[in-house]
């Protein structure tokens, strides 16, 4: 140990500190929450970024006793609530105010290394171009936002902190100014030509917020709403940006034991002896658990309802390991280090089984069998003896007829790989014991619920004995919708009666926790020669990894989205020919799960690079040709009567499809007409190995999964007539605790900050699905309308009868009453307060609590749809590509909060495009991970991003009460085929194989010389 | 994971930390930025006994002009030190331009540019640029000290000519030739990665245009940064034609580089990169040559 003096936030401190121990640590330990975990502990990812001596640096690679005489700033030092009570503080630092603002908080997690990149960006240089900030805040990673409102946010606060604004004029509510919305009408040019898109030029509004574009259905405008539209502050910012402590291990618990998990370094293995003796010995060795200690248990740790769409093939431990990662014992310790070395003395004797470590081996006649354990429960067509987890068989209308009836077959096989979520909080859970002897589960979930009903069995205790608390999440995209480390801390709990923490590294991120599903696909098309598509197949090969979690609905989902947007014209219109037969198999490599767009993004690179080399083998514009096949209004799902996830399926109608709007407003963005097929536009003058181009992909996906998700809400109102809002649904950062906010509080006609929400927890909130399948807003947004206008009645019934004792001579009826600024307006003018109305309850006349409460599901699942857009520049010689421009003009109905959900697009985008360009998992022939870091597995990065844009065209949706739909998914569906066409447009390298890398297009380039050689 | 125990020296003067280099022999370890060290101990796949921690060594962090027109860069001076300091970008602009290329910026507040050299990582672009630019290193230890040209430093993939006991002092950079001219070129799968091969080129060009020296130094793509003799034996005392360049340029990936497949890139892919950026590297150089 160590004596360390320096000073933190400007106060001097002496801790006692041991050597080896590095910032990070001692500053979590102290209580300094605000610096973050990311997993890595070597620089990678930023998320535990101080100021050392007013420079960023990583304090993962810092040890505590090289502070000694330095001056360490952390969040925790910049600036806090302005108003506490009687007591008034200076407020936040501007640039937490701007970060606040625009919209620069999703999850959160990475805001406080944000803002304290830019404080030291901006005392050296108070005018940073654009480019020298995104440089100072490249080493910090952000899965959420794509960078764009964290630069546009620091480039306000330079202003701000320059003096050029009048600060009162960034916090004043003016009440926001609509948006820019262009004439609707056939002939009208949308937009002015050309490339006008520029960041500059998006519309700021009075509050200073960048709002994206907007175009407006004329159904869209006649309604007039207050809160809904609005860009409202994130409800949870303000703590965020003051890096409290909100996450899951952001805690302290007296006698926390730390956990760690025993990986199997071997692929496929029976456990023929294992020795945990020494390991129990070691001092400091709380508990150590192997398959013979617990229960054996067959479950699902796919996070959906009930009952679980896929087999029944895990354990929380067994006597044989799937993949290298799986579990093989778990120990619980005082320190990290001592659980470590507990597992370094574990001792292992494994049986090698022979691996399939490729899906096209999987079922193979003589392939080992994955999972042989006879409590095996089969779900649908699954076959373990097959190494089958799911198979999917639809055949709509007649594919064989249609197959005939074309002038042309198209036939040609892609390949997708596997990716990771990588949110910067990795998999985290604390378990304990309350004094009611109920186990409370704090987790970075996505689905609260579904924990406590999946694990009741799994631990020996009922649903009624567990609480599961959704704290903060620091992102999730998927990967938090599995119960996938919360059973090992409440082994562990139940094992020693002590509190458990268990967090993720970085590693097992990458080795142990669920990724996008790889697939193969074949397509094959029939078109007849004007480009009348009259059938399309589908077939996959999906490896779902050694567990089946979610195999099959994730695959099913990769056609029931992608194959229904091309139901060809004409007569094939009115019944198109389609086929989707999927196979999904289990081999010996991590599971793969749910990621955000979930099987979509697997089948619109096939179907979309499929369709662009259609269109242009046949000479036809690759745009035009996909809107004459492409679904419209009013016309059935054609997957909604052939198969809904093994229930029995019910026809949908389409109501609203802005298809052709997205078309025509994201060409005017991007300049496509000017572009597209313009050779000059395709060289760059004086580097001829460049060449430009530019490329399309139309998408749809689903909102909700209808008749089987549901969301609950209820809301009390409070003494000052404020509410609390209780959601099950679960905001991982993705702005829907602000989106449900804002719907209560139209209903309700009060300014957001008078609902306090509250999400999730099992004992406080009513049931919520989840967060997932772009649900949140559509299901939990309907059931927070229901339980506001339970509410509203309430109110103004009581108001009516107030309003009538007050003025004897005023007829008044309830239904007449409206709800707004905070009061219950009669027609004639008068009106009470809603604090009248709730002390009247609460206190005066016939007393009662007003409360209401809702819940939804949905018969249908309306689908948004986006045309995506890309620019490229690819380097010939070497196969380098840049991205140089995403734009996503998308038909998400209704948009509730344009910046939270342009930042769910420019997130999105960014995501899709490592999808695009640069991420995979790759396995060697031991099956071990290629990639087990964000070094080895890129992300992007500020410093790397193309430019980003949004336009929303806004349909109203009838089957919701605010005409919305989901935006979540859908941009993770179309970037990878449209830079894959926007390559193909610049040098004629047709990739089949995403991620394209530089090796990759040059591989595909030299192909492509070597076929023209031999013409 | 804390990192396994160690003691801890925080020497403040440079006479101080040699003293306790030489007593700590095989089990002593200079922390310099830390930013390969710290993350290697974390993992536990370094377990120094002893660090020697040269971050209070106030006189090993500076950049002096030296008379004759070239720099001597104090070993703990930092990446990002170095990036922005005006006499660098004076004499050597190549330089500020390459480091830039390194991480980002918390890692180059921290990272040194002694520090990257002693660790000697085959993909990182100090140790090449010391090669290409001639570096010469001033290497201490209690009671002694040796000047090592970089061309003779590195030994193999983090391995390098230094003792336990010694301590890497200084950076010394002669000062570029009248009529030099300089490029980097590399390719990484995004801008921000690790490079998949890269390639330093420094020429020297007379009043006719004519090559009088040229480095040529390739990294990513062997064990240790690899300086050509080809483009030597071919391009100096000739006018650097394309048809010159581009020979080099393809007798350099067949002779004289060795990538492997990994994680980056697989040995075939890289060979062709060398050849391409080889190509245009030192057509920019020359163009640049004045
Ligand atoms: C996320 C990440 C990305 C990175 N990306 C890049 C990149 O793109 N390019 C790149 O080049 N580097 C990269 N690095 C490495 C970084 O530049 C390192 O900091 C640098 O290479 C080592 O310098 P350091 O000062 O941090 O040395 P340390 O980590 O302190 O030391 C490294 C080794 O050198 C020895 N050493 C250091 N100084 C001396 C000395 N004076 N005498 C004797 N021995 C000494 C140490 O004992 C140790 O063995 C990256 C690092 C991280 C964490």
């Amino acid at each position: 140990m160590k004596k360390v003096s320096f000073a933190l936030n400007g106060i001097v401190q002496h801790w006692e500190v041991a050597d080896g121990e590095t910032l990070l640590a001692s500053l979590r330990r102290e209580g300094y929450f605000g610096v973050k975990f990311g997993g890595c502990e070597k620089g990678e990812c930023g998320a535990c970024t101080v100021l050392l001596d007013g420079k960023p640096v990583n304090s993962c690679s810092l040890l505590t006793v090289q502070v000694e005489g330095c001056h360490v700033q952390t969040i925790e030092g910049m600036g806090e609530h302005p108003d506490q009570g009687w007591k008034k503080t200076a407020g936040l630092h501007p640039i937490q105010q701007a970060l606040v603002e625009s919209g620069a908080i999703q999850c959160g997690y990475c805001t406080p290394a944000f803002a304290l990149a830019a404080k030291a960006l901006l005392e050296k240089n108070p005018n940073p171009s654009e480019e020298e900030v995104r440089e100072a805040i490249a080493g910090i990673l952000c899965r959420c936002t794509g960078y764009l409102k964290p630069v546009q946010a620091i480039l306000k606060a330079a202003s701000i902190l320059r003096g050029e604004v009048d600060e009162q004029d960034w916090i004043e509510d003016t009440g926001v100014p609509l948006p820019v919305d262009w004439p609707s009408g056939a002939d009208q040019s949308p937009a002015p030509a050309g490339d006008f898109g520029s960041p500059e030029k998006l519309v700021l509004t009075r509050r200073k917020v960048f709002m994206p574009r907007m175009f407006i259905t004329p159904e869209v405008r006649q309604k007039t709403l207050s809160r809904v539209g609005k860009p409202e502050l994130k409800v949870d910012a303000i703590k965020l940006v003051q890096g409290k402590p909100a996450f899951a291990a952001d805690m302290e618990k007296r006698g926390m034991l730390i956990a760690k998990v025993l990986h199997s370094p071997v692929a496929h293995a029976r456990i023929k002896h294992i020795d945990l003796s020494k390991a129990r010995a070691l001092p400091g060795v709380a508990a150590v658990l192997c398959y013979k200690d617990i229960p054996r248990v067959v479950y699902s740790t796919a996070g959906q309802s009930d009952p679980i769409p896929g087999p029944l093939d895990t354990f929380s431990l067994d006597s044989k390991v799937r993949f290298v990662g799986d579990r093989v014992a778990f120990v619980a310790a005082e320190t990290e280090e001592i659980a470590e070395q507990a597992l370094n003395l574990i001792e292992v004797e494994y049986e090698p089984l022979p691996a399939i470590l490729d899906a096209r081996d999987a079922m193979k006649p003589n392939a080992p069998i994955i999972h042989d354990e006879p409590e095996y429960v089969n779900f649908g067509e699954s076959n373990p003896q097959r190494n089958l987890a799911a198979q999917i068989h639809i055949d709509i209308g007649d594919v064989e007829k249609g197959f005939e009836e074309a002038d042309r077959i198209y036939e040609a096989e892609y390949v997708v790989p596997k990716v990771q979520q990588a949110h910067i909080e990795p998999h985290v859970v604390v378990t304990y014991w309350d004094e009611d002897d109920r186990l409370v589960i704090r987790t970075s979930t996505q689905v609260p619920f579904h924990v406590r009903r999946i694990l009741a069995p799994v631990l020996g205790l009922p649903v009624k004995r567990i609480r599961v608390i959704k704290p903060r999440i620091g992102g999730g995209f998927g990967g938090k919708q599995e119960v996938l480390i919360e059973d090992v801390a409440a082994h562990l709990t139940i094992a020693t009666g002590r509190p458990v923490l268990y967090e993720y590294t970085r590693e097992e991120e990458f080795i142990a926790a669920r990724s996008r599903h790889p697939m193969r696909i074949r397509m094959k098309t029939g078109v007849k020669m004007d480009g009348t598509i009259t059938a399309n197949e589908m077939r996959v090969l999906s490896d779902t990894g050694a567990y089946g979690c979610h195999g099959l609905t994730v695959t099913g989902n990769t056609g029931h989205k992608s194959m229904a947007l091309y139901v060809g014209d004409g007569p094939y219109r009115k019944s198109p020919n389609i086929r989707f037969y999927a196979d999904v198999v289990y081999t010996n490599t991590p599971p793969a799960g749910a990621y955000r767009g979930y099987g979509v993004p697997q089948g619109f690179w096939p179907v979309e690079r499929h369709m662009e080399r259609i269109s242009r083998d046949l000479g036809l514009d690759p745009i035009a040709f996909r809107l004459k096949n492409a679904i419209r209004e009013g016309e059935l799902h054609p997957f909604s009567t052939a198969w809904s996830e093994g229930r029995e399926p019910r026809p949908e109608i389409i109501q609203t499809v802005g298809l052709e709007e997205c078309v025509r407003q994201g060409k005017a963005v991007i300049g496509w007409d000017q572009k597209f097929g313009n050779p000059e536009w395709h060289v760059v003058a004086g580097k001829p190995y460049l060449r430009r181009g530019i490329g399309v992909a139309l998408v749809m996906q689903g909102t909700a999964i209808p008749y089987l998700d549901m969301g609950g809400a209820s809301i009390k109102m409070n003494d000052d007539g404020s509410f609390n809002l209780l959601v099950g649904a679960t905001d991982l950062g993705t702005g829907s605790d602000t989106v449900l906010a804002q719907m209560a509080a139209e209903v309700l006609g009060v300014p957001v900050d008078d609902i306090i929400v509250y999400s999730s927890d099992t004992d406080f909130t009513p049931f919520d699905k989840g967060a997932y399948a772009s649900s949140t807003t559509y299901i939990s947004g309907a059931a927070v309308v229901k339980a506001a206008e339970d509410v509203a009645e309430k109110i103004k019934k009581r108001a009516a009868r107030m309003i009538k004792e007050q003025h004897p001579s005023v007829q008044v009826s309830p239904e007449d009453i409206l709800l707004e600024d905070r009061k219950a307006i009669a027609p004639g003018g008068e009106y009470v307060t809603l604090a009248q109305v709730a002390l009247n309850a609460l206190h005066h006349t016939d007393q009662e609590q007003i409360m209401g409460i809702g819940s939804y599901y949905s018969p249908v699942s309306p689908p948004p749809f986006a045309a995506q857009f890309a620019e490229v520049t690819v380097d010939v010689e070497t196969g380098q590509i840049t991205v140089d421009r995403l734009v996503m003009a998308v038909d998400s109905g209704v948009i509730v909060n344009p910046v939270t959900a342009s930042g769910q697009i420019e997130g999105g985008m960014t995501q899709a495009l490592g999808y695009a360009v640069c991420e995979e998992m790759v396995y060697d022939q031991y099956g071990r991970a290629r990639e087990k870091d964000l070094v080895d597995y890129h992300i992007f990065r500020a410093n790397e991003m193309p430019k980003l844009e949004t336009v929303f065209v806004q349909t109203y949706e009838p089957s919701h009460p605010f005409g919305v739909k989901a935006v979540a998914e859908i941009p993770m569906d179309g970037v990878a085929p449209a830079v894959g066409n926007a390559v193909l447009d610049a040098c004629g390298a047709d990739v089949f194989e995403n991620p394209i890398t530089p090796e990759r297009l040059w591989r595909a380039l030299k192909e492509k010389q070597s076929v023209a050689d031999h013409h | 994971m804390k990192p396994a125990p160690f003691e801890y020296y925080a020497p403040t003067s440079v006479e101080e930390a040699l003293a306790t280099l030489q007593s700590l022999g095989y089990d002593g370890k200079v922390l310099a930025g830390g930013q390969s060290l710290i993350p290697a101990m974390n993992f536990r796949m370094a377990r120094p006994a002893a660090l020697v921690d040269l971050n209070k060594v106030k006189e090993l962090f500076y950049i002096k002009p030296t008379s004759d027109g070239g720099l001597a860069i104090g070993t703990m001076t930092r990446d990002s030190v170095v990036e922005k300091d005006p006499l660098v970008s004076e004499r050597f602009p190549i330089v500020p331009y390459v480091v830039k290329h390194i991480a980002h910026p918390q890692i180059r507040n921290r990272g040194t540019f002694g520090g990257a050299i002693a660790h000697a990582d085959p993909a990182a672009q100090i140790p090449a640029l010391s090669v290409a630019l001639q570096a010469r290193f001033l290497v201490r230890k209690q009671g002694g000290e040796r000047w090592v040209n970089a061309e003779d430093f590195f030994m193999g993939p983090f391995m390098t000519v230094l003792e336990p006991e010694e301590m890497l002092a200084e950076v010394v950079l002669p000062p570029m030739a009248k009529g030099s001219g300089a490029s980097y070129q590399q390719v990484s799968r995004q801008k921000g990665g690790y490079a998949q091969a890269a390639v330093i080129s420094v020429v020297v060009v007379d009043e006719n245009k004519r090559c009088k020296d040229v480095r040529v130094v390739l990294f990513s793509v062997g064990e240790t940064p690899i300086l050509s003799q080809t483009a030597r034996k071919i391009l100096v005392g000739n006018v650097p034609t394309a048809e010159a360049i581009a020979e080099v340029a393809e007798k350099i990936s067949k002779d004289e580089v060795d990538p492997g497949t990994d994680i980056h890139g697989t040995a075939e892919y890289r060979r062709h990169l060398v050849k391409v950026l080889v190509r245009r590297g030192l057509t920019e150089a020359f163009e640049r040559a004045k």
